[in-house]
């Protein structure tokens, strides 16, 4: 077995040798060993966008990008990275496919925690959802290697996921901690005997 | 009184940062003071006749233990070689987990001899290898053989019986990740890994010419003394591959300095001291110049830094003898040094300060490491504007370079596809420039800064990086400085006139290294551990051996 390091450099630099900058290959290198030290299978999700060729993907660069085909997920990763932080990205995104979207999980989850906004990823067979504290949920099956005909909303607030009954009903059990008081510890309580007229 | 910490102009530059030398702050000083109430035993030694074979030392507090397995093999003379490039070596070496099993035993048996083309797992923890100083490790065993303990003028010229060649950690090869160690309390200070190989090594040198003198003539084989064992240390020989690791790390860089810095200011900034203070600073500055005579180079580089140093310290004795003791004594010391000495004298001083005051620097130790993922992200919603006065502000001293110039960029640093470790070249005359490393830092931040002036004033970075990647790596290290002063080297590591023995001469004396000898611009042979307490006596070590005289 390879070593996080090992991963983390050997990524580093076949990321300069396939033409992208010093730069983006060290962040493409933590996101690799990122998500192999979580258990996902990074390095071959990385492997094969190799394998596709870096020429043959197309950089994100600009939210009005009209060739959202093949799009490049260290680039795209890297694109909400840098500017989830503006008013003018959080919003709903229509996109036409991205390689590899494993690869922009470790990316977005930090733009979310830095930034504090949500990510919510939809296409028909898949969803994704990043949070600022570090949580990301699947739904709708398994990460696909390709995935078409997405959206991706970049959300300034938290959304409320309960019922209200299921508040009010928590919110009654709570209550359970509290000790009613009497009328004579009122009475004593703060500002007692003063006049509130002074 | 205020005395501020030296600014990282004065600092940072080379001239200044390869004249550092050891101190309490030093790592393998810290690795002995965390370790000391630890047991450390040899757990194995099958060697035969020759001495060739293993040897497990067992380093042990309560349920944690640390293991050095060691192999001794032959090695015909011819293949005997100190460079990265050599593919066998007299001895080698790796720190174990715990307490290797045999099958782990014959596991790293097969791969550690290796080194790089063998394979370790994450049980493994550092990686290393030596070769005998041939003409010491003879006259010694020959001389124990016979019932005579060595010459010790012969043995201390040189300094050791073995000298590695690379230590290697942190995932290398299969190493563990330092991950997996990094939350352990007796680890928490840089290389204390890499520290406990280097220091079991060198019994194991000890064990090794004892084993050997003894088979070839067991009725009058001595042992060798403690004594002269104590003032052998681990020779180190090193090349460029480590000059990049201080400029690839920034932030672990700033944390070695500042805690320097900020020992030194406290030390000025005591206001009264008594005589026995300046009794000690005394005692160890008169041991340290009778050792300076065992410091052998035949670099012109080193030798004239040496004299220079000498002569430096004999001005300075003459001034610190006569000077009285008076408010901010130290603080007087230190200006008349950095007025009237070189950086060699200068920083030798400091370090000789520190020694006085323990309960000072030694809790500084604790400060020197760093996790370096937390200043990696760019934050991008600053503006472009606050970021080009960060780099007038820091980065000063590289603006007015002109990179136009052939010898400020003459030169580049590339990683050797032979070994996997970086090199230096000649821009114009070799090839490869193509693949350069990110390491011409003054270069590429005056690219960017370049860049940024030509951005609308107060757009945010975030818009710059949609337009432009190319300078992330460098824009990423402006942050960490903003908050890290002390973490860039303030010359051009391109320029023609770079010394790259002054980058190694910094980390190695953050290491502990004495006994300088540049053997080229490019690599330094340096000595470890002379003078220190042996496995047997490392309970009663008090921190004071560096300044113990040699012979």
């Amino acid at each position: 077995m390879q070593s996080l390091y090992e991963i983390e450099t050997t990524i580093k630099r076949v990321s300069k040798s396939q033409g992208l900058s010093w730069g983006i290959s060290e962040e493409a290198g933590k996101a690799i060993r990122s998500l192999e030290q979580s258990n996902l299978n990074g390095l071959e999700s990385f492997k094969r966008l190799i394998d596709y060729g870096f020429n043959n993907l197309t950089k994100l660069l600009q939210t009005n990008q009209t060739n959202t085909q093949n799009l490049c997920p260290i680039h795209f990763g890297l694109f909400f990275y840098d500017q989830s932080h503006k008013k003018e990205i959080h919003k709903t995104f229509n996109f036409y496919e991205l390689r590899e979207p494993l690869i922009i999980i470790p990316f977005i989850l930090k733009a979310a925690k830095r930034n504090l906004v949500y990510f919510k990823l939809n296409s028909k067979d898949f969803s994704l959802s990043i949070t600022p504290g570090n949580i990301f949920s699947l739904t709708k099956g398994e990460i696909p290697q390709s995935l078409s005909d997405f959206t991706l909303s970049v959300i300034p607030q938290r959304e409320v996921n309960y019922s209200e009954k299921t508040w009010d009903e928590l919110y009654q059990l709570s209550l359970d901690t509290f000790v009613d008081e009497s009328e004579e510890k009122k009475l004593s309580g703060a500002g007692a005997g003063l006049t509130d007229n002074d | 009184m205020e005395i501020n910490l030296r600014k990282p102009e004065f600092v940072m530059k080379l001239d200044r940062l390869g004249s550092f030398h050891q101190s309490k702050l030093s790592f393998l000083r810290s690795f002995i003071r965390e370790f000391k109430d630890w047991d450390f035993y040899n757990h194995e030694l099958i060697l035969d006749n020759k001495g060739f074979g293993h040897g497990i030392y067992v380093v042990q507090k309560d349920e944690k233990q640390y293991s050095l397995v060691c192999f001794s093999n032959h090695l015909n003379d011819n293949d005997r070689s100190d460079r990265v490039i050599a593919t066998k070596w007299d001895a080698s070496f790796v720190l174990f987990d715990g307490i290797p099993t045999q099958e782990d035993i014959q596991r790293l048996k097969e791969n550690v001899p290796l080194q790089e083309q063998g394979r370790v797992s994450e049980k493994e923890l550092c990686l290393s290898r030596a070769n005998k100083s041939v003409r010491v490790f003879e006259h010694v065993v020959d001389s124990l053989s016979k019932g005579q303990q060595p010459d010790t003028s012969l043995l201390y010229d040189v300094g050791y019986l073995y000298r590695t060649t690379a230590v290697y950690g942190s995932g290398k090869f299969g190493l563990a990740d330092r991950i997996k160690i990094q939350d352990r309390g007796e680890l928490k200070g840089p290389f204390r890994l890499e520290m406990m190989l280097v220091y079991l090594a060198r019994q194991f040198t000890f064990d090794i010419v004892n084993h050997v003198a003894y088979e070839r003539s067991p009725k009058d084989a001595v042992k060798l003394s403690d004594d002269i064992a104590r003032n052998l240390g681990i020779g180190n020989s090193t090349g460029l591959g480590m000059a990049p690791f201080i400029v690839n790390h920034p932030a672990l860089l700033n944390q070695w300095i500042r805690a320097k810095e900020k020992a030194l200011q406290a030390i000025r900034l005591i206001s009264t001291i008594e005589e026995n203070e300046k009794k000690t600073f005394q005692s160890y500055l008169t041991t340290i110049q009778e050792n300076i005579k065992y410091w052998k180079t035949d670099s012109p580089y080193q030798i004239e830094k040496n004299n220079q140093l000498l002569k430096d310290l004999k001005e300075f004795q003459e001034y610190f003898l006569n000077l009285p003791i008076e408010k901010s004594f130290w603080n007087t010391v230190y200006l008349w040094a950095e007025q009237n000495t070189k950086p060699e004298c200068c920083e030798f001083i400091v370090s000789l300060m520190m020694e006085v005051y323990p309960d000072i620097v030694e809790p500084l130790s604790y400060e020197m490491s760093i996790d370096e993922e937390e200043y990696f992200d760019i934050d991008s919603s600053r503006n472009v504007d606050d970021v080009c006065k960060l780099i007038e502000q820091q980065y000063a001293w590289l603006l007015d370079i002109n990179f136009n110039q052939k010898e400020n960029i003459f030169n580049f640093w590339y990683y050797s596809k032979n070994k996997q470790e970086p090199r230096m070249s000649d821009r114009f005359s070799e090839e490869g420039s193509d693949l350069e490393l990110p390491l011409a830092i003054a270069r590429d931040i005056q690219s960017l800064y370049r860049e940024l002036k030509t951005m609308k004033s107060g757009s945010d970075v975030g818009s710059y990086l949609s337009k432009n990647q190319q300078y992330r790596h460098v824009l990423r290290r402006v942050f960490i400085c903003e908050k890290l002063p002390y973490s860039e080297i303030q010359d051009n590591t391109i320029s023609k006139s770079l010394i790259p023995v002054d980058m190694l001469r910094l980390k190695l004396s953050f290491f502990g290294a004495t006994r300088f000898d540049p053997r080229s611009d490019r690599w330094v042979r340096i000595t470890m551990y002379q003078g220190a307490p042996l496995m047997k006596e490392i309970k009663k070590s008090n921190d004071t051996w560096s300044y113990k005289k040699i012979a």
